[in-house]
């Protein structure tokens, strides 16, 4: 009986991989939106992790989250998310690397693209595109991948 | 005499080949020197074996015997060395009805991952580091700036988009 068992758990572990590489196929990407200004100060927390990357570059005293989410990207599909002014941002998984993913991302305003890039992201490295204008603030995405 | 003799004749066999009891011993003994056709058959018999067993001996002693275990044992070994899965097979200790039901699936899901992983495995790999995160960048109306850091870990990609920054397109 004993044995029966840990022949049915060898062949869960014997499975478990292509679970994996089944969810491997997907990629997880944290978004998050920005509005940074020198209108007051603050750091949101949900920044916290970024904090020494922004204050090291910019010179801005407020920095706050407009958006948080956290996208699943399949390879050659594309997501995309309303950013501030009208603006969207466009994310394509285009190639999966053994570590990083290479993920386009486009941001385009009323139908026009304003920015194409192409990033690799790799597990605890973020990449942040800021300067489109909102308001007397200007916008920042920071992408990293989960 | 006579009827001595036949009740003797029939216990030569088992005297000769020294299975008789001590009086079944003594009846013969003493009946064998008065009764020379006893005597004869009990010659013949000695005669007969000497026949067998002189050349038995013979090729025996011509015979190696210590290689002829050696080789015995060899042929034994054979026969009980198991084939690798057999260990295998019996640490799991299926049914007989399981064995076929199990093994299939086992065999689909290994040949189902090797396929999944393959390109995983054979996926050509830069012989060098790139530390560039960002492969390119394109605007065609705004200016673009890249800033990389590898220390700290530092990629900003910076759109100079405003009124007095936009690129004449025309």
């Amino acid at each position: 009986m004993r044995r029966k068992a840990s022949f049915f758990v060898i062949l869960i572990l014997l499975s478990s991989p292509l679970f994996g590489a089944v969810a491997f196929a997907q990629v997880q990407i944290r978004v998050r939106v920005m509005e940074a200004s020198n209108v007051g100060s603050g750091f949101d927390s949900s920044l916290r992790d970024l904090h020494d990357q922004l204050g090291s570059l910019f010179s801005f005293s407020s920095y706050r989250i407009l958006k948080d989410e956290t996208v699943s990207l399949s390879l050659n599909q594309s997501v995309s998310l309303p950013i501030p002014s009208e603006r969207s941002l466009e994310l394509t998984l285009i190639n999966q690397l053994r570590v990083a993913a290479e993920v386009r991302v486009k941001i385009s305003r009323a139908g026009r693209d304003v920015l194409t890039t192409l990033v690799r992201l790799a597990p605890g490295r973020s990449v942040s595109i800021g300067g489109p204008k909102h308001g007397e603030s200007t916008v920042i995405v920071a992408l990293s991948r989960l | 005499m006579k009827k001595e003799c036949s009740s003797v004749s029939k216990l030569l066999e088992k005297y000769f080949d020294q299975e008789v009891t001590h009086a079944e011993r003594s009846l013969v003994e003493g009946h064998l020197p008065d009764c020379p056709s006893c005597r004869d058959v009990l010659r013949s018999m000695e005669r007969l074996r000497n026949f067998i067993r002189t050349p038995v001996e013979e090729a025996v002693e011509k015979e190696d015997l210590p290689w002829v275990w050696q080789k015995i044992e060899r042929n034994i070994q054979l026969e009980e060395k198991r084939p690798w899965w057999e260990p295998v097979r019996e640490w799991l200790d299926i049914t007989p009805v399981l064995k076929k039901k199990v093994l299939i699936p086992v065999a689909v899901a290994a040949v189902v991952l090797i396929l999944i992983m393959a390109p995983f495995l054979f996926e050509k790999t830069s012989s060098y580091p790139d530390p560039s995160v960002v492969e390119y960048v394109e605007s065609e109306t705004y200016n673009v700036m890249v800033y990389e850091l590898e220390t700290p870990q530092v990629t900003v990609i910076w759109l100079f988009e405003g009124p007095e920054q936009e690129l004449s397109t025309s």
